[in-house]
C-alpha cells in the first residue's frame, strides 16, 4: 500500500546573513495503516518547520512531501481541496487561529458549511454535539462561549472536535498539550489514541515532552539539529536507546518516581568550549562536540541515518546515525 | 529546632472593584532550613502568588489579606515579615531573599551585557566594583558559566545560559532563601536536568533553602525533599516526596500523580473536569465537584489542613476522624 506521507530528503536553509539549517536531508514516512508518529528534539531541532512544510506553509528549499503519492505542491486545485480536508494541523495555543467574536458554535457551523458536511440545520446540530462529546466537552457548556471564555483545555479540544468533524486521515499537532495541565493532557492524548483506533486517523505529534511521545507510543523520530539522530518504535527506544544523543535526552527526562533519581551529574564541569568555526561547521556528527563517546571520524563527515547491525535486542525498525554502528 | 520560615493564616487576593477575591486561602506552612520544597498544583491554583506573597511582592489589583509569616535565621534573628517597614524589608531581602520569577529568563536588558546587569544591583547596595565582579564570577561558577560570559549580550546566549545567568544573579548574595518558579519550564529536558542539578548543588555549597515552584511531577520527584500540592488556592497536602508519590492521601493528590504519563499502551483516565478559578471556588471542600471519592460533609464543610502522621499533612474529610464518625 502507498504510504500516506512520504518525507523525501526534506531541507530548509533560512536566509540572511547568519544561515540557519533548520532541516537538513530529513526522510520518513508515515504509513497507511493508522499510525502515531512522534517527532521529538530540543528546541530549535527543526520541528515546527518541518510541520509546515508538510502543511504546505513553507516551500522546502530542497526535497519533497508526497501526500498519498502525490506531491504536495502539485498545482490541482481538486487534489488541493482533497489534501486540505483530510491534512488537518492541531497548534500550540489554537486560541490565536480562533475568531475572538466567534462562539465555539460558530467555530463548529463555519467547518461543517464549508466542506459540506451536513444536509440541513438539525442534521448539523447532531453532528456538533457528537463531535464535542468525542473530545470530551459537553455541548452545553461550550457552544454558547466565546473563545476567551473557555479554559486552555476546552480550547484545545474544541480544536480537536473541528478536526474529528472533518474527519481527516492525518492530524499535524505541533505541541498541542504543551500548554495544558496534567490532569486534562491524559485526556487529549487518549482523544488521539481513539481517534487512530476507531476512526483510523494518523497523527504526527510533534513535542519536547519525551514522556506523552512515551504515552502515545508509535514510531518516534528523534531530530538534533536538523537531522534525524534515530527513528524506530517509540517503545523500543525509549527502553534502549542507541545513539548517544537520545541515550542523553532519554536519561533526562524527569521519572516521577523520587526512587529512581538522575545517578550521574551532568553539571560538574564547566560547559565543553566549542570553538564557533567548528560549531558552524556542518559536514561532520552535529553532536560530536557534546558526545561522551565521539570519536576522530565523528569530526570528518556526516554520518548517515541506517539500520542497526544485526542485533537480536533491537530488531524493530531501527535507523541511528551514529559511527558507533 | 524553629523553621526557616513559618508561615500561618495566609490569604492573599485579587482587588475588584468591590470586593477582594480570595486567589489564596489560608495557608499553614513551615519551609525547613535546607530543604528544596516543591510545590506543584494546575495552573491557576495560586503557586506564584503563594511564591510572590512569601516575597512580599505582590502588585495591585493582587493584595495580601492576611497572615504571619516569621523568617528565622541562622544566627538566631528573627523576622515578622509582614510587620517588617519597607526600608527593614528591602534590606532583608537583599541579605537574605532571593526570587526568581515565572518567565525571568526573558527579563534581562537586551542593550546591556550580563556582567553589568549582576555587578549594578550588587554596587548599588554599597559592594565595590572589584567585589562586585568577585563575587559575579564565583556565581557563574556555580552555575557552570565561564567568567567571560560577562562580556556577552543576552542574545548571544542560549535560553539555557540565559536561566543559568538569572540563577547566577539569584544567588550571588549566597541568600538564605531561594523563591525559584517554573525555573525550567521553558528548556528542554537536558538542559533542564543540568541546571536542576546545580540548583541541588548550590544548596549543598550555600546550605540555602529553595522553594522550587513547577507544575511537572517529574521535576518534584527528581530533585525536592518535600512536596506540597496544591489545589485552588490551599495546600491540598504537605509531606516527604517519597510518600506522597509512593500513597498519596489527597484524592487530588493521587488524581495528579495517576495522571502522569508512564508507559505506552497502558491507558490513563486523568482527572476530570477542570481546576475552578477564584471566582468560583466551590463551597465546602473546593476539589468535591471533580473528587471521586466526595461524600457528605465535603459540599459544605472545608476540611482542614491536618497532621496524619510521619511529617504528612492533608486536608480531606476522609482523613478527619470527627466527620467520618458524624457522617
Ligand atoms: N522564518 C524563519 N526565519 C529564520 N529562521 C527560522 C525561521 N523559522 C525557524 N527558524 C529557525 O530554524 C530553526 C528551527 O526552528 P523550529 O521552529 O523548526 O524549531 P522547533 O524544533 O519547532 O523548536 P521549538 O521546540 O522551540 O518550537 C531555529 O533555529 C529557528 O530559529
Ligand atoms: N495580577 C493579576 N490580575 C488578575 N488575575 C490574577 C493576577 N494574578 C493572578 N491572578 C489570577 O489568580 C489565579 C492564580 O494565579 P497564579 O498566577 O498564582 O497561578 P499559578 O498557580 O502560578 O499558575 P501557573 O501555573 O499558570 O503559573 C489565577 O486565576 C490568575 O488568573
Ligand atoms: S557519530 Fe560519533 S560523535 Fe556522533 S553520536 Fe556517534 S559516536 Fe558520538
Ligand atoms: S474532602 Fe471530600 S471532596 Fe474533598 S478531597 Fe476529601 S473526599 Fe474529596
Ligand atoms: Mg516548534
Ligand atoms: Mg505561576
Amino acid at each position: 500500500m502507498r504510504d500516506l506521507l512520504l518525507v523525501e530528503n526534506l531541507t530548509q536553509v533560512f536566509g540572511g546573513r547568519n544561515q540557519t539549517v533548520a532541516v537538513d536531508d530529513v526522510s520518513f514516512r508515515i504509513p497507511a495503516e493508522p499510525t502515531i508518529v512522534n517527532l521529538v528534539g530540543e528546541s530549535g531541532s527543526g520541528k515546527s518547520t518541518i510541520a509546515r512544510i508538510i502543511l504546505g506553509l513553507l516551500r522546502p528549499t530542497a526535497g519533497r512531501v508526497l501526500y498519498d503519492g502525490t506531491d504536495i505542491l502539485t498545482p490541482d486545485r481538486g487534489w488541493n481541496r482533497i489534501f486540505r480536508s483530510e491534512v488537518q494541523a492541531v497548534f500550540q495555543d489554537p486560541y490565536s487561529v480562533y475568531n475572538p467574536v466567534y462562539k465555539a458554535e460558530r467555530v463548529l457551523k463555519l467547518v461543517i458549511r464549508k466542506f459540506g458536511l451536513a444536509k440541513n440545520k438539525s442534521e448539523a446540530r447532531v453532528m456538533m454535539e457528537e463531535a464535542l462529546r468525542a473530545v470530551d466537552l459537553r455541548p452545553e457548556e461550550v457552544l454558547d462561549r466565546h473563545p476567551h471564555q473557555l479554559s486552555g483545555g476546552q480550547r484545545q479540544r474544541l480544536m480537536l472536535a473541528r478536526v474529528y468533524l472533518m474527519r481527516p486521515r492525518l492530524i499535524i499537532a505541533d505541541e498541542p498539550v504543551s500548554m495544558i495541565d496534567a490532569g486534562m493532557r491524559a485526556s487529549f492524548l487518549n482523544i488521539l489514541l481513539d481517534f487512530r483506533d476507531t476512526h483510523g486517523i494518523s497523527t504526527l505529534f510533534i513535542t519536547h515532552d519525551l514522556s506523552t511521545a512515551m504515552y502515545l507510543g508509535g514510531e518516534i523520530i528523534v531530530l538534533y539539529q536538523g537531522r534525524i539522530m534515530e527513528q524506530g518504535e517509540t517503545r523500543g527506544v525509549m527502553q534502549a536507546p542507541q545513539h548517544p544523543y537520545a541515550q542523553l535526552l532519554i536519561s533526562s527526562i524527569p521519572t516521577p518516581d523520587p526512587r529512581r533519581r538522575w545517578e550521574e551529574d551532568l553539571s560538574t564541569g564547566p560547559l565543553a568550549e566549542i570553538e564557533l568555526s567548528a560549531a558552524m561547521e556542518r559536514d561532520r556528527c552535529l553532536f560530536a562536540d557534546r558526545c561522551p563517546q565521539v570519536m576522530e571520524k565523528c569530526w570528518g563527515a556526516r554520518p548517515t541515518l541506517g539500520p542497526l547491525e544485526a542485533d537480536a535486542a533491537v530488531a524493530d525498525s531501527r535507523q541511528v546515525a551514529c559511527y558507533l554502528y | 529546632m524553629a523553621a526557616l520560615l513559618e508561615i500561618r493564616g495566609l490569604s492573599a487576593g485579587l482587588q475588584g472593584r468591590r470586593s477582594v477575591t480570595q486567589v489564596v486561602s489560608n495557608v499553614d506552612l513551615d519551609v525547613q532550613s535546607g530543604e528544596i520544597l516543591g510545590v506543584v498544583g494546575e495552573s491557576g491554583c495560586g503557586k506564584s502568588t503563594l511564591a510572590t506573597a512569601i516575597m512580599r511582592l505582590l502588585t495591585p489589583p493582587q493584595v495580601l489579606q492576611s497572615g504571619t509569616m516569621t523568617m528565622n535565621l541562622k544566627d538566631g534573628s528573627a523576622y515578622e515579615l509582614l510587620r517588617l517597614s519597607p526600608r527593614a524589608l528591602r534590606e532583608l531581602r537583599w541579605r537574605h531573599l532571593s526570587y526568581i520569577p515565572q518567565g525571568s529568563m526573558n527579563s534581562l536588558n537586551p542593550v546591556l551585557r550580563v556582567g553589568r546587569q549582576m555587578t549594578d544591583t550588587l554596587i548599588q547596595h554599597g559592594l565595590s566594583q572589584a567585589e562586585a565582579h568577585e563575587r559575579s564570577v564565583a556565581a557563574l561558577q556555580l552555575v557552570n558559566l565561564e567568567p567571560r560570559l560577562l562580556e556577552s549580550y543576552p542574545h548571544e546566549l542560549s535560553g539555557g545560559m540565559r536561566q543559568r545567568v538569572i540563577i547566577a544573579a539569584a544567588v550571588s548574595m549566597r541568600p538564605a532563601l531561594i523563591v525559584a518558579d517554573e525555573l525550567t519550564t521553558a528548556l528542554d529536558v537536558v538542559t533542564q536536568r543540568q541546571i536542576l542539578q546545580e540548583l541541588t548543588n548550590i544548596r549543598d555549597e550555600l546550605g540555602a533553602t529553595i522553594i522550587l515552584i513547577t507544575h511537572d511531577m517529574g521535576v518534584v520527584a527528581q530533585i525536592a525533599d518535600r512536596v506540597a500540592v496544591m489545589y485552588a488556592g490551599k495546600i491540598a497536602e504537605l509531606g516527604a516526596v517519597n510518600g506522597i508519590f509512593e500513597a498519596p492521601l489527597h484524592p487530588y493528590s493521587q488524581g495528579l500523580i495517576g495522571s502522569i504519563p508512564r508507559e505506552s499502551g497502558q491507558r490513563i483516565v486523568g482527572l476530570p473536569g477542570e481546576a475552578p478559578s477564584p471566582w468560583n471556588y466551590p463551597t465546602g471542600c473546593r476539589f468535591h465537584p471533580r473528587c471521586p471519592k466526595v461524600f457528605d460533609p465535603c459540599s459544605e464543610y472545608e476540611p482542614g489542613l491536618r497532621t496524619q502522621g510521619s511529617g504528612r499533612w492533608a486536608a480531606c474529610h476522609l482523613y478527619d476522624a470527627e466527620v467520618v464518625s458524624d457522617a
